[in-house]
């Protein structure tokens, strides 16, 4: 037992090294690994503002319009230790440029290459963003790590698992030809759901049955999402925000819909399947009606909560695009289906997806408890 | 026929028929944040509106409709708001500071085409709306979350009337630490689906790894989906403090 013991709090201690290596060694790298880079970096020294205008549009949005010279050194590359000079412009709202501050690595084209000594001059192409994307990522792992513990890790764990899965998932449609992205998106559906859901819960009944109703639910909702768009002749939907792509539009789209609503209906089939089992386990006797009045009772307290987190995160991104159209002078309608339109379509089959779950989830689960009872 | 309205009806007949009156009142809650939401772009659409301002405000409101609308008023509703206010205004600070550090405000190239008919100087604050879209995408899932940690620990509390203060934090860190992996996968989820045709299109371009992740799209999704994970860490510790000084406070 002490042998036990020593074991786990060793292992323990290596985790914690290994994690604080891994932290101090990903943040050393990504500051100083501008040579990896074959884009020449310019870190900025000096940042003077040279003039500011006022400018004002045909619909009365009024901005400042600022031009700023800027002074750096690049980083890496044949000019490396070279001054660099670069223009910038900015204005206040910052809806596409931005105010460089001294301190910052930008990435440059190098236009010009003077005398030996002589400033060389560029324009700006992007800012260097790796190092704060892994500092905010830290900042992640370290808070679910603190306040979760064993749960905070595997929360991680199987974000980079499912993450891991989508990229693999999307290179294979992008490299075969002709593979159907919604095939390709059941079948990652089917790996999340199994792994996401055995990772939280191990090998049990209570995982086979929040996994059978996990899928069954999300493709009743993708099911009842194309019926609707199928009778109405996709009439409503627009698809403008999507054009960047040269793919077709409503594939991507109810591919996205159909992974979108997984987390969801995901945690709704555990929910379900978890308290109908320890209705169960604490009453083995349990008549069949008994669970599914408390299922439902409990699907009530939930499915409004869970309809609302996915609403959110979906309406939420289109806000600065519908603020840009309004203050464009375009209609509210206009704007409205512009901007939201697939993202309420989304949010709805979500929540279709959701409510459909809590009936599939009760019947699933009883159909394991009956399996169960008869084997006994 | 339009699709959103055949949806939206579709929805709440799913809804009625399985939740009965509660059902109802969910998707009535559900409309009554759409409408709070396009009010508060209404306001933000005056440039001498503060976004930040507006999107408390915003925050305030749909915590309201979702705890006490659904719950009615009482401890676990009351200790529940105040998490969720205390949450988002931490992390609010800190997704402003990191908007405005690494300048993902602003539109990302796969839309500058589609806006290059637009005026993009209308005076509204793109590192503060970046700021607003980050809290309102998590708004849901914080309420959900510390509702879900509040109402279990006051009947920890009635079955347990003599537990301390630093007991009951302690049943609920563990009641949070539950919640976590759920919660966590239903954001994750979300966001990759509502993020896929971008995905797809980086694909597509075969940019490089340095690319993607120095891109502003790219970094403003991961961080997006990193302070959705860092806010929902954060509700647990401030829900379980807040339920535990409410319930002790007044024996």
């Amino acid at each position: 037992m002490k042998q036990l013991f020593k074991n786990t709090s060793t292992i323990r201690f290596s985790m914690y090294a290994v994690l604080l290596i891994s932290f101090i060694g990903s943040l050393f790298f990504v500051n100083h690994n501008h040579a990896f880079y074959s884009q020449p970096i310019a870190t900025i020294t000096e940042a003077v503002v040279e003039d500011t205008e006022e400018l004002s549009d045909m619909y009365g949005n009024e901005d400042v319009l600022s031009s700023q010279q800027l002074l750096g050194v690049i980083q890496n590359g044949e000019y490396k230790g070279r001054a660099i000079e670069l223009d910038n412009e900015y204005s206040l709202s910052g809806a596409n440029d931005h105010e460089y501050r001294t301190g910052q690595d930008l990435f440059v084209f190098i236009d010009g290459a003077g005398e030996n000594d002589a400033a060389l001059s560029g324009t700006i192409d992007n800012v260097k963003r790796d190092h704060y994307v892994l500092a905010i990522t830290w900042v992640f792992i370290f808070v679910l790590l603190v306040i979760g513990r064993k749960q905070g890790f595997y929360s991680i764990v199987s974000l980079a698992l499912n993450a891991a899965i989508l990229s693999f998932a999307l290179d294979i449609y992008i490299r075969t030809e002709n593979a159907g992205l919604l095939m390709i998106a059941g079948i990652s559906v089917l790996l999340f759901t199994v792994t996401s859901l055995l990772l939280v819960n191990g090998f049990n009944e209570k995982t086979y049955a929040a996994i059978l109703s996990t899928v069954a639910g999300v493709f009743a909702a993708l099911l009842l999402a194309s019926f609707a768009i199928w009778t109405s002749g996709g009439n409503g939907l627009n698809y403008e925000e999507m054009q960047f792509l040269s793919r077709p539009y409503e594939v991507v789209f109810m591919a996205g819909l159909f992974i979108g609503s997984l987390g969801a209906v995901m945690d709704v089939g555990i929910t379900m399947s978890a308290s109908i089992f320890t209705l169960y386990e604490k009453n083995p006797d349990i008549s069949i009606e008994a669970m599914k009045t408390s299922g439902i009772e409990i699907g009530k307290d939930i499915m409004g909560t869970m309809a609302n987190i996915l609403f959110f995160v979906y309406i939420s991104g289109s806000i600065p695009m519908l603020l840009l159209y309004l203050s464009n002078g375009a209609a509210w309608p206009f704007a409205f289906s512009i901007t939201l339109s697939l993202e309420i379509a989304r949010a709805l089959a979500g929540g279709l997806g959701i409510v459909l779950t809590i009936p599939i989830g009760i019947y699933t689960s009883i159909f394991f408890i009956k399996i169960k009872r008869a084997a006994q | 026929m339009n699709v959103l309205i055949l949806l939206a009806f579709m929805l709440c007949m799913a809804m009625v028929m399985i939740g009965g009156k509660k059902g109802a009142v969910s998707f009535l809650s559900l409309f009554a944040n759409f409408l709070v939401l396009l009010f508060t772009v209404y306001m933000m659409n005056d440039p001498g509106n503060d976004p930040i301002l507006w999107v408390i405000i915003a925050c305030v409101l749909i915590s309201c409709i979702n705890l006490f609308f659904i719950n009615g008023i009482n401890t676990t509703t009351i200790a529940a708001f105040l998490s969720t206010v205390a949450t988002m205004i931490v992390l609010l600070v800190f997704i402003l500071f990191m908007t405005d550090l690494t300048m993902i405000n602003g539109f990302g190239e796969e839309e500058i085409d589609e806006l290059s008919l637009l005026s993009l100087y209308i005076g509204i604050s793109f590192v503060e709306l970046a700021a607003a879209v980050i809290i309102i995408s998590t708004i849901g899932a914080i309420t959900d979350i510390s509702i879900s940690i509040s109402s279990p620990m006051r009947e920890v509390h009635l079955h347990n009337p003599g537990l301390s203060r630093s007991e009951l934090v302690h049943a609920g860190f563990a009641i949070g630490r539950d919640l976590l992996g759920t919660s966590t996968n239903t954001l994750f989820f979300a966001f990759f689906g509502s993020y896929l045709a971008l995905l797809i299109w980086f694909k597509d371009l075969s940019y490089s790894l340095g690319d993607i992740i120095n891109s502003k799209i790219f970094a403003a999704e991961m961080i997006t989906i990193l302070c959705a994970g860092i806010g929902i860490a954060l509700v647990i510790p401030i829900a379980s403090w807040i339920t535990a000084y409410l319930l002790t406070r007044k024996t």
